[in-house]
């Protein structure tokens, strides 16, 4: 894990390690995510194409890298990444984000279910088309989830900024973090809420990816209200200093 | 590997298969399996593949030199769960459908002894247990998939079903089976004149008799069902297990008993449980003595490769690493070449 971070209004720019301790002990300061591993452990690399390479084709950075972290100390490596070559980042972050009490066994497998079902919603459609649509229908549910999620990530966002003792909405870019952050806590928030008690979560979910793929659907119309709120607010831009 | 769908136990009714598989050959390629109609491989693929391995083979070259002079073979299934005892059980149901055999096909015996609602006591027998529901369902696949023989065979005995309706003797079988259908209440006793029959007439030689029965260790296991007076119902005061039971039995000859032992749906049986002892208890291993045990085992190197080809060409793994050497001996590591984890785990990728 990166930097701990700080119950305060932004994130503070890279600071000098022991100012950092220095600034994180203060009082009025907790500390929101933190990780018990000190600012001395690395993180662990998973990579195994990186292990593979034979000595013989090492660079000297390399190597001395290689003999560096034989000191240090390295991190456990979490049981979630796995140096699979089917494992997406992107995937177990949404899966953690689906993920309620800690049961990682039903997120996952309602992941897994939704992937399924979006695989068979597109291989019915491929069936029941002709030959010029099908060079258009596209059935790899991996390529459908990242486009989706993709097209539903704002480009601009708000943040509420207090003057004169009221908060107003402010238009502001957003990191990439944020981006796919809100993407993708919007379309669990749709599919959790807008949804029959008696219709499954990968059903849902499935049929929310692909409107979202062909750009509609209310995840999308969200996205375009938070765009739309933006320029309303354009003339409040200038309460933002960074 | 995903732990949850390992829990995940629904029940599997695969669907009449005479009416579902291809007309294809025998010997045709590699294998999609059939669970709920959702995942109905004619829906996704237009069409329904088995692969021909091993135990089908076996059994295949039992039935064609089967003597049928002689009391019909029991033949049993079994093996770890999700080696194909179902599948390979369905391409010997599609081998003797196309000789012209009259299938006897029970889905899943299992859903005959939990989770069924109105019982009603047996007209025939005040001691046992009428399943109008299973039973009407039951009569419905036997009809869709014997059609040409309901009308050939003639009933041999007179049938009284109430005051108004009966059946006279010669009159044919489809008519017992219609009554079944039509009136709820009879369904069960028509099940157990149309088994009845048919185990008569077998012997006759006007057709060949293939009884197939997927989850048989549930005739002699535990039931779940109860009484309006909250007592518990074995398993032989059902009416229908009861007939079934009779027609497992191998006192008639002109046919052939193919069944398989399923842990999956089984009740109060260990999750490890598959060898013919542990799952049919001292009382149905006796009651099949003499059998034939058939084993099904995991893939082998070459059937795990037809597998994931089959796979690829059908286009269904659609990840891009999964045509690559690493992700083939990923795919094998975590099945274990086990078909029904291999089929769970291509099913998302």
């Amino acid at each position: 894990m990166a930097a701990p971070a700080v119950r305060a209004a932004r994130r503070w720019p890279v600071l000098a390690l022991d100012l950092r301790n220095r600034l994180l002990r203060l009082p009025g300061l907790t500390q929101v995510r933190w990780s018990r591993y000190g600012p001395e452990y690395k993180d662990p690399q998973i990579d195994k194409e990186h292990y593979r390479k034979p000595v013989a084709e090492l660079t000297e950075q390399e190597k001395y890298d290689l003999e560096l972290r034989k000191t240090q100390h390295i991190k456990a490596a979490p049981a979630t990444k796995t140096s699979s070559v089917f494992e997406d980042p992107v995937i177990s972050k949404f899966t953690n984000m689906l993920m309620k009490g800690g049961n990682k066994v039903l997120a996952r497998s309602l992941m897994t279910q939704t992937l399924e079902a979006v695989k068979r919603k597109q291989f019915e459609k491929y069936r029941a088309a002709s030959a010029e649509e099908r060079a258009t229908i596209e059935r790899n549910p991996y390529t459908i989830f990242h486009q989706a999620l993709k097209n539903c990530e704002p480009v601009i966002g708000l943040v509420p900024i207090l003057r004169g003792g009221r908060f107003y909405q402010v238009p502001v870019p957003l990191a990439d973090r944020r981006r796919r952050f809100l993407a993708m806590k919007w379309m669990i928030t749709e599919c959790r809420e807008k949804k029959h008690r008696r219709v499954l979560m990968p059903e849902k979910l499935s049929h929310e990816l692909l409107e979202a793929f062909h750009n509609q659907g209310p995840v999308i119309k969200k996205k375009h209200e938070m765009h739309k709120m933006a320029e309303a607010n354009r003339a409040l831009a200038h309460y933002r200093w960074w | 590997m995903d732990p949850g769908r390992i829990l995940h136990t629904g029940s599997r009714a695969p669907q009449s298969v005479a009416a579902h598989l291809d007309d294809q050959a025998a010997d045709d390629g590699p294998r999609a399996v059939s669970r709920t109609s959702e995942k109905d491989p004619v829906k996704t693929f237009g069409e329904a593949c088995l692969m021909v391995r091993k135990p089908a083979l076996e059994l295949l070259h039992y039935l064609k030199n089967t003597d049928f002079a002689h009391p019909a073979v029991r033949y049993v299934l079994y093996g770890e769960k999700g080696t194909g005892k179902t599948l390979s059980l369905c391409h010997v149901i599609h081998f003797c459908a196309k000789q012209d055999w009259l299938i006897l096909h029970v889905p899943d015996a299992h859903l005959w002894v939990k989770n069924c609602r109105g019982l009603l006591p047996s007209a025939y027998d005040r001691t046992r247990l009428d399943q109008p529901a299973e039973a009407s369902a039951w009569l419905k696949n036997f009809k869709t998939t014997n059609e040409r023989f309901l009308s050939q065979i003639k009933v041999q005995g007179q049938y009284v079903w109430n005051k108004r309706e009966s059946t006279e003797r010669g009159r044919p079988l489809g008519e017992v089976v219609e009554q079944g259908l039509t009136r709820a209440k009879s369904a069960t006793d028509a099940v157990g004149v149309v088994l009845k029959e048919l185990k008569g007439q077998s012997r006759a030689g006007g057709f060949r008799l293939l009884v197939a029965v997927d989850g048989v260790n549930a005739l002699w296991g535990r039931t779940t069902l109860r009484r309006e007076d909250k007592s518990l119902v074995a398993a032989e005061e059902l009416a229908l297990v009861h007939n079934l039971r009779k027609m497992v039995r191998n006192d008639w000859h002109g046919g052939a008993i193919a069944l398989t032992l399923s842990q999956t749906g089984s009740l109060f049986k260990p999750r490890k449980a598959y060898l013919p002892q542990e799952l049919l208890g001292k009382e149905g291993f006796d009651a099949l003595d003499p059998f034939v045990p058939i084993l099904v085992s995991n893939y082998s190197p070459k059937e795990f490769e037809s597998c994931v080809q089959y796979y690829l060409e059908s286009s269904w793994l659609q990840h891009e690493k999964a045509h690559t050497e690493d992700g083939k001996k990923q795919l094998l590591f975590l099945s274990d070449a086990n078909p029904g984890q291999l089929e769970r785990l291509c099913a998302h990728l």
